[in-house]
């Protein structure tokens, strides 16, 4: 049973922006708020529901970035030809969050919000060097996704703010993007996402699940990656899938496994 | 995560048995000797099931019903200070707040063995969660936000959260009285110990004591070659039917009527009658369709806190519990166990001497009977000249203990089969070797005095390893496992059903058996038309009713096919004698030349009447019925106790990646030992369920506490086995020798195959990696830690 | 302009075929709000964490928990129930691949079942065995050990696909 709470439709983004607030809260899927209300985690007064709002939707290019509106859901993004062409290895991530359900449901700035820890998407997208834009009433600001994830459950978003859409720069065609997760349960363990582009030069290595936020390791490429450093470098959360030191262990083999995988994906995907 | 590739399992000769492949039973071409039984017949229940008609308790609703949403203590042990529920009273559509204060005078207590559950919490509470008001409302919401505005005030007592801690001299009790065992004859037989001590009220935490033995262990261990110890935990478990508890209630002058998610309705209508004083006739207890048993169904669980709660209100209440409600209700008794077992030079038991402890939570439920079955069973269907063991049920401040899937089976087993693989390993013999030269033989005593085993273990364990070793892969890291039990099952032989022939000679079954998915419903309409010689589809089948059909002991143990299918038979017989006494008037002949057929009674000089036209005629008009009763108790066949033994037979192969722990199960190989399968596919489903369940204990399943809490009360943090996790190759054999009392030669299924389980996951993983795992669930990080001999505190 | 912050919701939604307009609160999940409301007792709730499925329907032809999921968010929708897939006379071929396939017992988490299996071969008919392993990991049952509930879905692909064919 859900605790009651006032329902706002708003039409467009700035009838959107005048609804929420400190009690009135945006909601998509409602994958993550509304368990966490029906746990009495959270009672808003209000949920404002942001899925008829058009600045919110749509995934296409738009320069040297794809970008995604933060309504969209899991399912679509994993299947749109644009992520499919231009960030493979984004789709794959998508489409193995969750389960169906929660791929057709869930949206990808409710994702992000919700600053789950166990997320395979934010770590993803860190690898990329993903950015959002928060739309706010006084403007807009955009921050890199590493600075959104703020801490476990915390997005630094401000609650007069709305995630309006995800925005990643087009990597090179001769990236090449690698994503394994570790899941013994509902939730991964630990995720590793890599993505090497040798024509910029850039490497970024994100390890996500096993701490409160995710790791992120930049360089210019694989080689320089050291798996057992990284391993060193991570806070694991332990919980009943692992203790600290199993978690440390097995972030060092997934970034290992990673990598292998890595040198087997051919370029552009 | 892993791959599956598509594997048809091989076909294979049989040996003593009818070997099949995965299914294949199913699909053979049905013996001539049955026209309804023995056949793969399409289940009834499952048509409505998929068209979603099927109703459960939780559809049911009753006009001018009330909602209920319980308030749960959330403390392990505390004196409850005061209850303040004016908050909650002065909210819209809130009714009532029922406490204990409100129970004084009825019999506020129930436990069909030990009654020693409270209702509601009285004067403290015993574990967290355990209940302590009822809130009724006009709605789920209104009762849902009402139950948040209850405050209870408690003060803490000292809890025990571990049996060892429970056992510590001079430990907080959880119960600091002694209670009048509820139990009956069938109870006390099956409980009894011999060589327990009756002192004066000196009050411990064990909650239930159990001893067996015979012949001297001592001298057999001090002639014994080899002596091999083992110690092994079987993880606390909750069982997990996709459907909670709930019950709808509704007592008023005529009485008392529960719909309720209860395998046995019987039983349960027994305690309701005691809690009120009410005769057994006034009170009635439904249950439909259950989404799933496995024994944690069995007996009393919610259907008092609904029942006080229409009593106080007079009005009917509606009772649905949460997952996680549902696993601070009744969970699944652990299992810590030490075991010696005496060899001599060829690997023949000596004797075995062994220790059981289960932490049964807080109230006794059927915990100490699931303590006995698991003394009985821990030494395996061999021969043991000497044996002591001994067993205890602990009170902890923790969630109820009852029964589950197994009965106790799967504990003891683990210790006892990997006992007897590592003594094979340590005498350089074979796992499969050491169990020919022990098991027992068809018609062989385990347990003195009771009925001998009635299968071929030996042939049904050749086919298994045969199996297992044909598709062995050589590969690193790579480990067979198999284990063998034998169940004193079926409960009690108590059970009786009718039949009732209509004037169109259709017939209707009446059984106070349950259907939560074994296949009861269509198994008793396949006995029918089979014993009639009339087509299933004129069958119906009702159930579960005490109101309304025959008395039936309890649904579990693995009996109905074989105690209820036998009251069925015979009750069947009573009919066929009556119409054939009714068609002998008709023809005025004598008895004795008129005979049953198919459908008909056939009389001198080729006369032949169906079944329906010697009821209307015999009425003398198109009206009537006749009914045939059926009766089981303790004679005849099923005089010898256990009514038949369920065997186990299963072997697992697996693949240990030692970099994280993971383990993938390669093969799933199970033999069931049934006699006759009424529906052969109907027992492949039972047999890879109860394995998979079995799989959940060995690698998933683990309920842990934190503090006064569970960490994991729900299925996100409590890990069941999923699709994903089949093994490669599963092959389900069906061993059918006729040799139980059930019909045809019947005997039960649907708990065997989980038994052995974890006992052949372990030896598997310890073939794989060289190491023996004493601890179930077999996590990653606990395979890991042991393959690269990195110690706990590290 | 602010949007209004309602107490009560005017929803219009098509379930199975037939459009139902009701009021609801906000908070009313859409498994209540098919449950009770529209009697429709064929879609269960078990674990309420979008982990078990039981709670399965389709929206749109889209699988959504229906226990975390709020009527007033399928104002405008199709929703398709476990009462959907039969046309009352015959019934649908997953149906009728799960009986023949003893691919439930209990039968609690089957309506999840169903429609999770129909939400994939209506998406993709041209699914391999671990495509449908893979997709039905998101749902649990406790009683068949889902070997058989694999093999139904199996079936019913490989006879499309033969439908298809003979189409051509």
């Amino acid at each position: 049973m859900l605790p009651p709470f006032r329902l706002a439709r708003p039409r467009t983004l700035d009838e959107a922006l005048d609804a929420i607030g400190d009690d009135r809260v945006p909601y998509c899927g409602g994958t993550e708020l509304l368990l966490a209300m029906r746990a009495g985690l959270t009672r808003p007064e209000a949920l404002v529901d942001l899925k008829s709002l058009p600045e919110l939707q749509g995934i296409a290019v738009d320069g040297g970035h794809v970008v995604v509106g933060g309504t969209e859901r899991h399912m679509d993004i994993a299947a749109h030809s644009v992520i499919r062409k231009h960030l493979p290895m984004l789709a794959r991530v998508e489409h193995g969050v969750g389960n169906a359900r929660v791929r057709a449901q869930g949206s990808i700035a409710g994702n992000l919000c919700f600053a789950e820890p166990k997320s395979d998407v934010g770590p993803a997208l860190m690898a990329f060097g993903a950015s959002v834009t928060l739309a706010s009433p006084t403007g807009r600001r955009e921050v890199t996704v590493e600075e959104l994830i703020q801490g476990p459950y915390f997005a630094d978003k401000e609650p007069d703010e709305l995630l309006v859409d995800v925005r990643v720069p087009i990597p090179s065609t001769a990236t090449r993007g690698a994503y394994l997760k570790y899941q013994i349960t509902e939730r991964p363990t630990v995720g590793v996402a890599v993505v090497h582009d040798p024509e910029a030069g850039t490497c970024r290595l994100v390890v996500g699940a096993v701490g409160e936020v995710p790791t992120v390791w930049t360089g210019t490429s694989p080689d320089e990656i050291d798996p057992d450093a990284i391993a060193e470098e991570v806070d694991p959360t332990p919980d009943l899938t692992g203790t600290e030191r199993y978690k440390r262990h097995i972030t060092g083999v997934y970034v290992r496994r990673v990598l292998e995988q890595l040198a087997d994906v051919k370029a552009g995907k | 995560m892993t791959a599956h590739e598509t594997e048809q399992a091989t076909q294979h000769g049989p040996g003593a048995g009818h070997g099949t492949a995965f299914w294949g039973r199913a699909h053979e071409a049905p013996s001539e000797e049955f026209r309804t039984v023995g056949r793969s017949v399409r289940r009834r229940d499952l048509v409505e099931k998929v068209l979603g008609t099927a109703k459960y308790t939780v559809d049911v609703t009753m006009p001018g019903m009330l909602h209920a949403r319980v308030v749960r203590s959330d403390r392990a042990h505390a004196k409850i200070l005061n209850i303040e529920t004016s908050k909650a009273l002065s909210q819209p559509d809130v009714v009532a707040v029922v406490t204990a204060d409100d129970l004084v005078h009825l019999r506020a207590r129930f436990g069909h063995i030990i009654s020693d559950h409270f209702i509601l919490g009285t004067g403290k509470v015993r574990y967290f969660g355990e209940p302590v008001a009822i809130v009724l409302a006009e709605s789920r919401a209104a009762a849902y936000d009402a139950a948040e505005l209850v405050d209870v005030s408690y003060e803490d007592l000292p809890a025990v959260m571990t049996a060892a801690e429970a056992l510590v001299k001079d430990a907080p009790l959880v119960h600091d009285v002694l209670y009048d065992a509820t139990a009956d004859a069938t109870f006390k037989e099956l409980t009894e110990s011999e060589g327990e001590e009756d002192e004066g009220p000196h009050l411990t935490n064990v909650a239930h004591e159990v001893t067996i033995g015979w012949g001297d262990v001592d001298e057999a261990f001090a002639n014994a070659h080899l002596v091999v110890e083992t110690e092994t935990h079987y993880p606390m478990l909750y069982g997990y039917a996709m459907e909670p508890y709930n019950a709808v209630a509704s007592y008023n002058e005529t009485g008392l009527t529960v719909i309720t998610t209860a395998q046995h309705p019987y039983m349960v209508r027994d305690d309701l009658a005691r809690i009120f004083d009410l005769p057994l006739a006034k009170v009635r207890v439904q249950a439909p369709y259950l989404g799933g048993g496995y024994g944690t169904k069995s007996y009393t669980k919610v259907e008092p806190l609904a029942a006080v709660a229409s009593w106080v209100v007079g009005r009917p209440v509606k009772l649905m519990l949460t997952v996680d409600e549902a696993i601070y209700t009744t969970r699944v008794d652990d299992g810590q166990m030490r075991m010696r077992t005496a060899f001599d030079a060829e690997g023949r038991i000596l004797a075995r001497d062994y220790e059981l402890v289960m932490d049964s939570g807080a109230y006794a439920d059927n915990s100490p009977l699931v303590l006995a079955k698991s003394v009985n069973r821990a030494f395996g269907p061999y021969r043991v000249p000497a044996l002591r063991g001994r067993g205890r049920s602990v009170y902890t401040n923790t969630s109820p203990a009852s029964s589950y899937r197994g009965f106790g089976a799967p504990q003891g087993n683990l210790c006892g089969e990997t006992n007897l693989d590592q003594a094979a390993d340590q005498l350089g013999i074979s796992r499969r070797e050491i169990r020919r030269r022990n098991l027992v033989k068809w018609g062989e005593e385990i347990l003195p005095k009771n009925r001998g085993i009635d299968a071929d273990l030996i042939a049904d364990l050749d086919m298994v390893v045969d199996s297992l070793e044909r598709d062995r892969k050589d590969e690193p890291y790579y480990g067979i496992g198999f284990g063998t039990a034998a169940s004193d099952a079926g409960a009690y032989p108590i059970s009786t059903a009718q039949v009732k022939v209509e004037t169109d000679g259709s017939v209707i079954v009446l059984s106070g058996s349950t259907e939560m998915g074994q296949g009861s419903t269509s198994l008793l309409a396949q006995v029918a038309a089979e014993e009639f010689g009339i087509d299933i589809h004129k069958v119906s089948v009702i159930q579960s009713d005490t109101g309304a059909v025959a008395y039936e002991r309890t649904t579990g143990a693995s009996r109905t096919t074989t105690l209820a299918g036998l009251a069925l038979v015979r009750a069947c017989a009573d009919a066929r004698t009556k119409l054939r006494e009714m068609a002998a008037e008709l023809w005025s002949c004598d008895v004795s030349e008129v005979s049953d057929g198919p459908g008909v009674v056939n009389g001198p000089e080729g006369k032949s009447l169906d079944l329906g036209k010697v009821v209307t005629r015999w009425f003398g008009g198109s009206a009537g019925e006749v009914t045939g009763v059926g009766l089981v108790r303790r004679e005849g066949v099923t005089k010898e106790m256990p009514p038949f033994w369920e065997t186990g037979m299963v072997g697992v192969g697996v693949k240990v990646d030692v970099e994280t722990g993971q383990i993938t199960l390669d093969q799933l190989v199970t033999c069931a030992d049934v006699g006759f399968a009424i529906n052969p596919q109907a027992v492949e489903a039972q047999d890879l369920g109860a394995a998979t369940q079995g799989l959940g204990g060995a690698l998933f399943e683990e309920l842990v506490y934190d503090g006064p809490q569970l960490a994991n009360a729900n299925v996100v943090d409590y890990r069941v086995p999923r699709a994903g996790d089949m093994a490669r190759k599963i092959d389900l054999l069906l061993a059918e020798r006729r040799d139980g009392v059930g019909p045809y030669g019947a005997k039960g299924a649907g708990e065997g195959q989980l038994n052995p389980v974890g006992g052949a996951v372990a030896s598997a993983v310890a073939q794989a990696i060289g190491r023996w795992p004493s601890r179930l669930p077999l996590t990653p990080e606990r395979v890991w830690r042991l393959a690269n001999n990195i110690s706990d505190d590290d | 302009m602010a949007a209004d912050q309602l107490a009560q919701v005017e929803i219009s939604v098509e379930v199975n075929g037939t459009v139902v307009e009701r009021v609801v609160e906000p908070r009313t999940l859409l498994v209540d709000f098919l449950r009770e409301d529209l009697g429709l007792t064929g879609t269960k709730q078990s674990c309420l964490l979008e982990v078990c499925g039981v709670c399965t329907v389709l929206v749109d032809g889209r699988p959504v928990s229906s226990c975390t999921s709020l009527a007033v968010d399928a104002d405008g929708h199709k929703v398709t129930t476990v009462e959907g897939l039969s046309d009352g006379k015959t019934m649908h071929p997953l149906q009728e691949s799960f009986v023949d396939n003893h691919a439930l017992q209990c039968g609690f988490c089957t309506p999840g079942f169903l429609m999770m299996s129909k939400a994939l071969l209506d998406e993709s008919p041209d699914v391999d065995r671990e495509e449908i392993v893979e997709y039905l990991d998101g749902n649990i049952c406790r009683c068949t050990g889902y070997q058989p509930i694999v093999q139904a879905v199996e079936q019913v692909a490989a006879q499309m696909r033969q439908e298809r064919e003979v189409a051509r």
